[in-house]
């Protein structure tokens, strides 16, 4: 009994500490059956790109929801800080692209595009295998 | 006698560790890591290495395949006169037609012992969902080489 409570302690321990990526609730992200697990979770830049629905407070946003990217300017320093210190550490920075399935291609493409301007040219397109328990 | 008399009162005198305290803490651990942990659908990788904006001055070895999504998600293959319409339907998350000519073409490029290439244009207010359907594609067939052409709107 006390062997299985360990057990299970050691399961909810190691599988907290795993969660690196925070993922916003608010983005749905895109399906892709082809897509592959997710590897290597170092050197990923967060960016959420909102829906309409959500957008009101601001359409791209840092990996926690919360701090907006005023303009186009303050997402190329953030990228550039961010690779900056990701070189640092000889790491390949890559662009964690979290673009909501119902927002337009313009907006993800305009993160590519800063994303380049910053030296930034690896994206991933983040998706769900399945579009089942939505 | 006396001497099996001594050795039960040494049992005796053994000291005990009393861990019920322990397993209350490992309970009172395990419930908080039961009740916080939310079972969330694991996020995954569509890879692209897309090249940078910047022209090459390097020619291709291979024709780069010409796809087009436009505003209502309809993807088309080449462009001008030989353009011609491919999946329309948006509500379903496969692209057999275009699926079927990227296979053709990446075998065909493979056999050629070149890398497939693959050029994208998508229309500004097309959905993200179509766009990632058609990079989907691209990753079944093993595409890697993907450029997105027109990477400034025209706002």
């Amino acid at each position: 009994m006390i062997d299985m409570v360990f057990l299970l302690l050691i399961f909810f321990l190691v599988n907290a500490s795993l969660v690196i990526v925070k993922m916003d609730k608010k983005v749905t992200i895109p399906v892709a059956t082809n897509s592959n697990r997710q590897s290597e979770k170092k050197g990923r830049i967060v960016i959420n790109v909102y829906s309409d629905e959500y957008s009101a407070d601001g359409r791209f946003r840092m990996e926690n929801g919360k701090t907006v990217f005023g303009s186009d300017e303050d997402m190329e320093q953030f990228i550039k800080d961010e690779k900056e210190k990701m070189d640092a550490l000889g790491v390949i920075p890559k662009i964690h692209l979290r673009g909501d399935r119902d927002s337009l291609f313009k907006y993800s493409r305009r993160v590519i595009r800063v994303a380049a301007k910053a030296g930034v040219n690896q994206v991933i397109f983040v998706s769900y295998a399945t579009d089942k328990g939505q | 006698m006396a001497r099996h008399r001594r050795a039960e009162a040494l049992e005796e005198d053994e000291p005990e560790l009393d861990i019920s305290s322990l397993i209350d803490i490992c309970f009172l651990l395990l419930i908080y890591f039961l009740v916080t942990t939310t079972i969330k659908k694991k996020e995954r990788d569509l890879d692209m290495a897309l090249p940078s904006a910047a022209p090459s001055d390097q020619q291709p070895d291979i024709q780069p395949m010409f796809i087009k999504i436009d505003v209502n998600g309809s993807i088309y293959l080449n462009s001008g006169a030989a353009q011609e319409i491919l999946d329309t339907d948006t509500s379903s998350r496969e692209v057999p037609q275009l699926t079927q000519r990227l296979e053709m073409y990446a075998s065909a490029a493979r056999a050629a012992d070149s890398q497939p290439l693959v050029q994208l244009y998508v229309e500004g207010d097309a959905k993200q969902q179509r766009v990632v359907d058609v990079l989907n594609a691209l990753a079944k067939e093993k595409i890697e080489k993907v450029t997105f052409t027109d990477l400034i709107d025209a706002e």
